[in-house]
């Protein structure tokens, strides 16, 4: 499903268009910067709470194109700098993580 | 190529802002050179993770990339202080991080095994009051 799709099902704040038309398969969800490293898959959405400008750099290195804010965060300048300057989708969302990701899965967004 | 290439960047102390700049920069530098993506992944991941652990604990230092014909070789420098026990150290969920950087989603214990995981080789010297060298080294033929 395109990342656009996903935004509009789920309802997101889109705070950073990237590449909007990219088709997405997969997810992830964490906090852990280090798990992420490990485990995320490339080209995942990756739904997280951490606000911070680190959560691009991992996005970067392991090739995620869609990052959802959960539980209400709204994103901090650096991050939605960075995210621009990367080409990354960055959104947020009032619904918790265990919510998004049900609503992923229902979408299709299964491993 | 016959000379090796060699990238070298300094890593500030508790700068986390710029933290992930450097493993940034040394994956486009590899991508540019045409290494496999998966190679370029795996040593992102290595910098990436020498590079949060000299900001975090080693004081600030200097991380250096060089790429050969049959390998890709990251080498972290500090002159932090050290690890005391390095054993402890390469256990999986073992972490000495202060709480505030644990809030922002570091120190899970998972650094250097994540390097361990992803480099060939890997040689760390270090002693208390010594500071850390970190080597890793990824080989271009070979899987993880």
């Amino acid at each position: 499903m395109k990342v656009k799709e996903i935004c509009e099902k789920l309802g997101l704040n889109v705070h950073v268009q990237g590449d909007l038309d990219k088709e997405v398969h997969q997810g992830v969800v964490g906090d852990l910067l280090s798990f992420i490293m490990r485990t995320a898959p490339e080209g995942a959405v990756w739904v997280t709470i951490q606000n911070h400008v680190n959560v691009a750099a991992v996005a970067v290195l392991k090739d995620i194109p869609f990052i959802v804010l959960a539980s209400g965060r709204e994103p901090l300048q650096e991050l939605i700098d960075s995210c621009r300057k990367e080409n990354i989708t960055l959104t947020s969302s009032k619904e918790d993580a265990f919510n998004l990701c049900g609503k992923l899965y229902e979408l299709g967004i299964k491993d | 190529m016959s000379e090796p290439l060699v990238l070298e960047l300094e890593v500030k102390p508790l700068d986390f802002l710029a933290a992930g700049e450097t493993a940034t920069q040394f994956k486009e530098t590899l991508k540019s050179l045409g290494l496999p993506p998966e190679i370029c992944r795996r040593a992102a991941i290595v910098v990436y993770e020498a590079e949060m652990n000299i900001v975090i604990h080693g004081g600030g230092g200097v991380m250096r990339l060089q790429v050969e014909e049959d390998k890709v070789t990251i080498m972290a420098e500090d002159e932090g202080p050290g690890i005391e026990d390095l054993e402890l150290a390469m256990q999986e969920g073992y972490s000495s991080a202060p709480d505030f950087i644990r809030e922002m989603g570091f120190g899970a214990g998972m650094g250097l095994p994540n390097i361990k995981r992803n480099a060939n080789e890997l040689y760390i010297d270090t002693a208390p009051g010594k500071g850390t060298k970190l080597r890793a080294v990824i080989y271009l033929n070979k899987g993880r």
